[in-house]
Parts: C-alpha cells; sequence; structure tokens
C-alpha cells in the first residue's frame, strides 16, 4: 500500500494544484439588465433597444445551425443570472432550451414571468401545418420558425423586447423607447430602399438549401420554394438533387441560397450542373462577413448581394 | 465556487454516483479482452433508440428505452455464441463487425430523420450536462439493482470471467452465465448511454481498469482505485468544462485520458523505468498483494 500512495501522490498532487488554479478566477458583478437571447438576430435588436442600461448575450452562434445549438456550460450560468430571456418563440428552439432551462433553475425567465420575452406574438406566421405528422420532417406546429427575415417582424419583435425592458427597469423606460422609435424609423426608411433595390426582381425563383426564407420573400415578392433538403432537417437525397437540377435547367433558376452551417458540397453540386451560383446568405448578423454590424447591416447585405448576382447577365 | 454547483450539481452527482458499476464492468471487460465489446453493445442499444425516434417517440419515453434494451439482448446473443468458439476467428473481430454494421445502421436509419445528425452527434457524446434529477436517480436504482445481482451471483461472474479454462465456464451452465452478464451488461450500457453517450461509456469502463491494473492485482483494491481514477477523473473533467466552457463529455474523456497519461508515466518513473505491465489475463487465484 505504501508503494501505491508513493506512486500516485506525485499525479495526485499535480491534479489538485491544476484545480486549484483553474477555480480561483474572479468575476465581475454588474449592475445593468442581464439579457439573454437565443439567437443573434434578437440579440443584435435587443443591443439597439436596451443602449447602455441592458447587457445582451446571445447563446448561439450566428454561424450555429439555429435548430441544434450545442449546450456548454455557459449557456446554463447565463440563463441563471439572466434578468430576462429573448427568444423567437415559434419551437425553432425548444429542442436545445427547455433541457439549458430546467438546468438553469431561474424563476425569473421562467414562462409567463416578466423577464421571458417571447417574440412571435402578433407575427404572422406561414406554412402552419394542417396535421402534425413527423414524416413530414422537421416541421413546427406554430409554423415557419424564421420570421425575423421579415424587417416587418423585426419591428414586432424590437416592440416586445421594449415592453419587456420597460417592465423590468421603468426608470430607464424613456430611453427605450426612443431606442425602439429610432430602430421602427430606421427599418421603415431602409425598408422602402430595400424593395426598390429588388423591385425589377420581382417574381424571381430562388433555390435555398432549407426552408428558412419565405418571409423575405413574402415580402420582396420572391418565390423561394425550392429546396435542397427533400424535407425539413433531412440531408438531401440523390433522387431529390436530380429533380432539383432537373427544374434549375428548365427555368434558368440563377442563385441557390445557403446559410453558413449548411452542407455547402450539396449545393456546389448544383451549381456545378447549372448557370447558377451560391449566394451566402445568413439570418444572423455575424454569419456571413459583412454582417456584424446588427440587424439593418444583415439586411443591407443580403437585399445587395441578392441583387448584384440577379443583376449580372446569366453565364 | 456556488456558480459551477448551479451549473453542475446533476452532471457531477451523475459523476459520483454511477460510474462505479461501470468500472466493475470495466474489470470483467479487461480481464476478458473483450474491449471493444461495450462499444459495439453501446451501439447495438443506438440502433434500438434510432428506429423507437424514426417511429416517432423521443429519447425520453420509455418505448425507446425498452427498444434499445431489445437490441443489446441481440447483441448479447451473438457475443454469448462466440465466446466459446474456436479461435479460428478471434471474437475482437466479431465485435469489430458488429461495431461497425451497427453504426452504418444507426446511420442509414437517422438519414430518413429530421434530427438525425443531432441524433447521432448525442449517441456519440451524449448529454451530461443536461442530466436531469429523474435520470440520475432511475439509473442508479437499476444499478444498485443489478449491483446486487452481481454481489449475489460474484462467485459465478468472477469464474467466467476471471478463470474461462475452470469448471464453470466449461461447463454446460457456463454459456448461460455468459448470457446473464451481457444481459445485464446491455442495461448498464443502455442506460448510460442515455447519459453519457458511447464515448462516455467507454471511457468509464476501460480507463479506470486500466489504471488499476497498472497499480495492483487484488480485485478489491483494483476496484477502489478504478472507482477513485473515474471519479477524480470526471469530477476534474467537468471543471474543466465549466472553466474553459467545453461540451462536458468530451472534456471527461480527455480529462480520464490525461489522468491515465500521468499515472502511466509517474508509474513507469516509481517502477525502475520498466513498462508498466497489465495483469496476466488468465490471473491465477487472486492474491491480496500489491504488485511489487
Amino acid at each position: 500500500m505504501k508503494s501505491l500512495f508513493r506512486t500516485l501522490f506525485p499525479s495526485a498532487s499535480a491534479f489538485c494544484a491544476a484545480l486549484f488554479l483553474i477555480l480561483g478566477s474572479p468575476r465581475i458583478a454588474q449592475a445593468k439588465i442581464n439579457a439573454v437571447a437565443t439567437t443573434p438576430d434578437l440579440g443584435a435588436i435587443a443591443t439597439v433597444i436596451g443602449g447602455k442600461f441592458v447587457e445582451v448575450t446571445s447563446l448561439a452562434r450566428p454561424t450555429e445551425d439555429p435548430h441544434f445549438v450545442d449546450a456548454k456550460p455557459s449557456f446554463i450560468l447565463k440563463l441563471n443570472r439572466a434578468d430576462a430571456l429573448i427568444e423567437g418563440g415559434a419551437e425553432l428552439e425548444t429542442g436545445w432550451l427547455t433541457a439549458l432551462l430546467e438546468n438553469a433553475r431561474n424563476p425569473k425567465i421562467q414562462a409567463g414571468a416578466p423577464g421571458r420575452i417571447s417574440c412571435v406574438e402578433g407575427v404572422d406566421l406561414m406554412d402552419v401545418p394542417a396535421t402534425l405528422d413527423r414524416s413530414k420532417g422537421d416541421i413546427h406546429a406554430m409554423g415557419n420558425p424564421h420570421y425575423l427575415t421579415d424587417p416587418i417582424n423585426a419591428k414586432i419583435a424590437a416592440q416586445h423586447i421594449c415592453a419587456s425592458f420597460v417592465a423590468l427597469d421603468a426608470k430607464n423606460a424613456e430611453s427605450y423607447r426612443a431606442s425602439l422609435a429610432k430602430f421602427n424609423a430606421q427599418v421603415d426608411d431602409s425598408l422602402a430602399r430595400w424593395q426598390k433595390i429588388l423591385e425589377p426582381y420581382q417574381g424571381t425563383r430562388l433555390v435555398a438549401f432549407h426552408n428558412t426564407w419565405p418571409y423575405f420573400g413574402r415580402r420582396f415578392h420572391l418565390k423561394i420554394d425550392l429546396f435542397l433538403e427533400p424535407k425539413p432537417g433531412i440531408p438531401p437525397t440523390p433522387a431529390h438533387m436530380a429533380e432539383i437540377i432537373d427544374t434549375m435547367k428548365t427555368e434558368h433558376i440563377r442563385a441557390i441560397l445557403v446559410e453558413p452551417y449548411q452542407n455547402r458540397k450539396t449545393a456546389e453540386k448544383a451549381v456545378t450542373e447549372t448557370h447558377s451560383v451560391i449566394l451566402d446568405f445568413t439570418q444572423y448578423p455575424g454569419g456571413v462577413k459583412g454582417t456584424e454590424g446588427g440587424y439593418i447591416e444583415l439586411m443591407d447585405y443580403l437585399v445587395n448581394t441578392l441583387a448584384k448576382t440577379l443583376a449580372t447577365p446569366s453565364k | 465556487m456556488s456558480d459551477i454547483i448551479t451549473v453542475m450539481l446533476w452532471p457531477f452527482l451523475a459523476c459520483l454516483l454511477l460510474p462505479w458499476l461501470l468500472v466493475y464492468y470495466g474489470l470483467h471487460i479487461v480481464k476478458r479482452e473483450i474491449i471493444f465489446v461495450d462499444l459495439a453493445l453501446a451501439q447495438v442499444a443506438a440502433v434500438g433508440n434510432c428506429i423507437a425516434i424514426l417511429m416517432g417517440y423521443t429519447n425520453h419515453d420509455w418505448q425507446t428505452y425498452a427498444s434499445a434494451v431489445g437490441f443489446t439482448f441481440v447483441g448479447s446473443v451473438i457475443f454469448t455464441l462466440t465466446r466459446t468458439r474456436s479461435h479460428r476467428v478471434p471474437q475482437e473481430a466479431l465485435i469489430g463487425i458488429v461495431y461497425v454494421v451497427a453504426a452504418a445502421l444507426g446511420i442509414l436509419l437517422l438519414s430518413r430523420s429530421p434530427e438525425g445528425n443531432e441524433e447521432l452527434r448525442r449517441t456519440l457524446i451524449g448529454d451530461v450536462l443536461l442530466v436531469t434529477r429523474a435520470e440520475v436517480w432511475k439509473t442508479l436504482a437499476l444499478f444498485v439493482v443489478i449491483g446486487v445481482l452481481h454481489y449475489i451471483f460474484r462467485r459465478q461472474f468472477l469464474a467466467i470471467s476471471f478463470d474461462p479454462k475452470g469448471e464453470l465456464a466449461q461447463s454446460k451452465r457456463g454459456p448461460w452465465w455468459d448470457f446473464l452478464f451481457y444481459v445485464l451488461f446491455g442495461f448498464v450500457v443502455t442506460s448510460f448511454l442515455q447519459i453519457g453517450g458511447v464515448l462516455l461509456v467507454f471511457t468509464f469502463l476501460i480507463m479506470p481498469s486500466v489504471a488499476a491494473n497498472m497499480l495492483s492485482r487484488s480485485l478489491p483494491v483494483q476496484m477502489g482505485i478504478a472507482w477513485l481514477f473515474a471519479t477524480t477523473g470526471s469530477v476534474c473533467g467537468l471543471v474543466l468544462s465549466y472553466k474553459m466552457d467545453f461540451p462536458a463529455g468530451a472534456a471527461i474523456v480527455c480529462m480520464l485520458g490525461a489522468l491515465l497519461l500521468v499515472l502511466g508515466f509517474t508509474t513507469w518513473c516509481a517502477r525502475g523505468r520498466k513498462i508498466p505491465q497489465i495483469a496476466p489475463i488468465h490471473a491465477e487465484k487472486e492474491t491480496l498483494i500489491d504488485s511489487n
């Protein structure tokens, strides 16, 4: 036994020392409202509304699939310390958020609490399924959850976020309301500009990897109704790809919208066989280079990239 | 310090309360030289999981669990039947075949499911960070039952694993004990698979057992060392995961690997620079002495 102890002692003490070192770091206290957003688009809007009175963090990275986000210890800690949780509320995050909330044990952001901000209320959701059938793929009972790709819906989200910040922190209500008014005005101005830029391309049909863009399509009169995925969430199959490539050829479709976390290779295959290009699209500020600024900058990027591609004559 | 408890309470408890049975099974498995049987069984259980998920059950429904256990029974039959056969085809090869076929089958099945990729990842690395109170207690209850069974029939189970040429293992009843061993093992693997995933199951089975074999030949001492190793490693792994914000399961695996490396190196230095020997396979009757 003595030799055993002698053998184990150095490794045991080394590990204890390491443990003390990593446990020792201090943490900083803060007086601001601590708001956690599930996805970076909501985070960006909340940052604009909250201004200097709110500290906003987003859980999902802009390049991450919002349907599946890897749980990390910091998420539980952030949720545990949060004064407000801002979520899309259309079942996009259910798969990962529910278990995280259970572990975070924070009454301030439980369902029904004033700190729980669901931005979906008042949004006219598209693709609401008549019946729930899992064989149709990864469908959401409430409808398509990617509603923030329509700027008008961003205004609705901003409205919810503002109302909640006012309720949580009445003394800075004026600042929140002023920020909301400014954001709304900015969206209205920009929307007129965006619509003008995309006006020449009304009715254009586009392919997307996943059904992320119906709201964007509806707002700007684009037909984004062909998807590389045979069903939402199901990876592209050879037969389905052949069908899409066929349609792309006959209809001279010019672009495939691909997001950072989607499999680029399948899109590249379709591109080599047709006269089309891949457009790097993203729903999230920071998902593609040039979109880091915020929601307005993101939409600017999307509209301009699309217009530029459609303006260049086909190969 | 209180933050880490807030975040990691149930993962910590899971790592303190659950690995002992896996560690004990690990000692059997290393002795039997069927190191990859757990990977294979875990993968077979995962196929059962996939089928249930395709049928529309979620990961937490009992039907999913039942399907996974059912598949491990099939695996158990295969492994029991192949153990006593001739050595022209080594059992390790069959275990490997079961593993790759089960893994490939899982990929085929989940390609039809909307959450396929996610589910595959989950079978591999698990969700130890998000383990719930109910899961910890349920799994502990099952482990206690299986542990008690192992204690009652310890003579038989030890005989078939540690003395495969002995009387019981060679008798007609031998294969039945083998089968029971695998069936109970199937329950253990399936239950822990839901929490830790394939990587963590393998880690808790093999690494502590290897560490224990480096340091001692006596089964009770080995058991103690292995448990201590698993617990220390997984607690350090969770702390690492918390501090560096890593996925918890993978952090535990790497921490145990690092711990094993340090242990191996110290043992090597302490023993006059001879490569530490894993205890011989067909060990003589257990002796309660340390290997020096």
